[in-house]
């Protein structure tokens, strides 16, 4: 069990990494956007592909996030009905969601991979190829997969105390 | 198998999973998917659901999103608002319910920079809630206050309401952003009006007020307002003109603000990613939604239904503002259980068409839509804006902060009925827009 412990807290650490890594991206983002208005409206030189470069800042900022997202519980949800059940119809009714979820995101991970790779398009100015961000899509995937799967095991873990 | 009835079977099967808690994303995605599946193949279903992620995380207009929110972040951190309110204050505090009166004042400023009401709501509940509270302003009151006044952040500009609204209903986003900054002047005064009585017919809510103080003071004080006024004019005056589209705006917005809180030294490593990870978690959430919203949208649209709705409504022989009536109604009760967003990820893709077939104007409608987004910001048992205030104000119970921003869901009707008699106070300024 603590094996199991140590690798949990060992995946979650590194996708509180990665989501920060992702979020670093936005600074750019930022700045790009402002620096091409800047030289635009300025100096009359805008930036050459300022859009398809946000596209990708953007893909890969929120794509790297998304598994912490769903580490933190970031995914909003109705919790009317659910917070007037038992202890235990709850942890039940949280163990269906993350069979759902695993379900949802591991054909995400898959098809993400299958898109990805037959993707051979590239952006209209900088001819920068799409595949690789294309497939973030099932990194992404798959990192979310990896938290559900925590999700579901400590549902598992909490229903076998409260049997016992 | 007939359309409409898959269509209609895919809706209940989400209002299952809604019920049961799973994560509304995943449950549009996952409805959308088997739907789709159902109607079309499984050959389509299956690519469609991962493109329509990798579309929704790369689309260039949504960038306004993460960048209206660390706009809002960094807002938070400057410390304007606490220059804002201290302005305010001097011009205001001498009214009855002043202080209160000078928190309307100050979120509307705010909201001039801010893309989120998360984020106006936390950074008064710091700054001026414990001052309402040192003049004995009932924890009601003041939390109410502030609570309330940050739904005046959705429909100033830049807001988010309004960038979600129009990224689903594909409307200009522009123009929806300038259409929200007369009917957020007219909630903020509204908002006062209602302080103002109820510190007239219940004195013991708002026992003291602080002195007078000299008119050199308060033009001096005029100085808090300057750095709020320069961005506002930049970004807004930027989208009304036309010089920049409302995501260029954005970045511009950020990027000074981004500045001026490194320049004051309130930019540490810690705050930075703080902010970052804090815009990067709302961003995703919403996205998701959005993703999720898309593919659930491409199921609806093979089912016929939203056309077929929207055809039923328009023929029914009663007059259409009944049935806005009865939306807004709709959205009143939505809103008390859903998120703001999640309520517009849901609905609009069947409601819009209706108001359109209605032959309501689309921006005027988005208003309204913000509006009630609004009120489900404050209304129990879910209220966003009340939970930061709640989490803030260690003294005031989560009761006592519905309980003090429910009168002002009154004023928050009160202009939605406003606007629906007079659409120009909403229409006039995207109307005479450059672009």
């Amino acid at each position: 069990m603590e094996r199991l412990d140590a690798l949990r807290e060992k995946l979650q650490t590194i996708n509180r990494w990665v989501a920060g890594v992702g979020a670093c991206f936005l600074i750019p983002l930022m700045l790009i956007t402002a620096a091409d208005v800047v030289g635009r409206d300025v100096f009359n030189h805008p930036i050459p592909g300022v859009i398809e470069l946000s596209q990708y800042l953007l893909a890969v900022s929120i794509l790297l996030g998304l598994a912490y997202t769903q580490q933190i519980k970031g995914h909003v949800g109705v919790s009317i009905l659910v917070s007037r059940l038992s202890a235990r119809a709850q942890l039940m009714v949280s163990l269906f969601g993350s069979l759902l979820g695993l379900f949802l995101f591991i054909l995400l991970a898959w098809q993400g991979l299958v898109v990805g790779l037959e993707k051979k398009t590239v952006s209209d100015m900088l001819r920068v190829p799409q595949y690789p961000f294309r497939l973030l899509v099932a990194v992404a995937a798959f990192l979310t997969f990896l938290e559900l799967l925590i999700d579901l095991g400590s549902s598992i873990q909490k229903l076998g105390r409260t049997e016992s | 198998m007939d359309p409409v009835t898959v269509g209609v079977v895919g809706s209940l099967l989400l209002f299952v999973l809604l019920l049961l808690g799973i994560p509304i994303a995943f449950s549009l995605m996952l409805v959308g998917f088997l739907g789709t599946a159902c109607l079309a193949s499984i050959d389509a279903a299956l690519p469609m659901m991962a493109r329509t992620v990798y579309e929704s995380a790369s689309h260039y207009p949504y960038t306004i999103i993460p960048l209206f929110i660390v706009m809002g972040t960094y807002a938070e951190i400057s410390g304007i608002s606490r220059d804002l309110y201290e302005t305010f204050d001097k011009w205001l505090r001498r009214f009855p319910g002043g202080l209160g009166m000078a928190t309307i004042a100050s979120i509307a400023g705010f909201s001039a920079i801010s893309g989120s009401s998360v984020a106006s709501s936390a950074a008064f509940g710091k700054v001026a809630y414990p001052e309402m509270r040192r003049f004995n302003y009932s924890r009601r009151l003041a939390a109410g206050t502030v609570a309330a006044g940050a739904t005046i952040d959705f429909l100033i500009p830049p807001s988010l309401g309004f960038v979600i609204f129009g990224m689903l209903t594909e409307q200009s986003i522009g123009k929806l952003l300038v259409a929200g900054v007369i009917p957020g002047l007219i909630l903020a005064a509204a908002f006062m009006v209602i302080l103002y009585v109820w510190v007239k017919f219940n004195p013991d809510s708002a026992l003291s007020s602080p002195k007078e103080v000299s008119w050199k003071v308060k033009v001096a004080a005029l100085r808090g307002i300057w750095e709020t006024l320069v961005i506002f004019l930049l970004v807004v005056g930027g989208i009304y003109t036309g010089v920049l589209t409302p995501t260029e705006a954005a970045g511009v917005g950020a990027t000074l603000l981004f500045i001026i809180t490194a320049a004051k030294r309130k930019l540490t490593t810690k705050t930075l990613l703080a902010s970052l990870y804090e815009s990067i978690r709302i961003s995703v959430m919403v996205l998701f939604l959005v993703a999720g919203a898309n593919v659930f949208s491409y199921f609806l649209a093979l089912s016929t239904i939203p056309m077929k709705m929207s055809m039923w409504i328009g023929g029914l022989p009663v007059s259409k503002y009944v049935i806005l009536a009865i939306i807004v109604f709709i959205y009143l009760v939505l809103g008390c259980f859903l998120d703001a967003i999640s309520m517009m990820i849901l609905t609009l893709p069947v409601i819009f068409p209706v108001v359109v077939k209605l032959g309501f104007d689309s921006i005027w409608f988005g208003v309204i839509c913000v509006l009630m987004m609004g009120a489900g910001l404050i209304t129990p048992p879910m209220g966003l804006c009340v939970f930061t205030v709640a989490g803030i104000a260690e003294d005031a119970s989560l009761e006592e902060v519905f309980q003090g921003a429910l009168p002002f869901v009154t004023a928050i009707l009160f202009v939605a009925f406003l606007i629906t008699v007079f659409p120009q106070l909403a229409l006039v300024l995207p109307g005479m827009m450059g672009r």
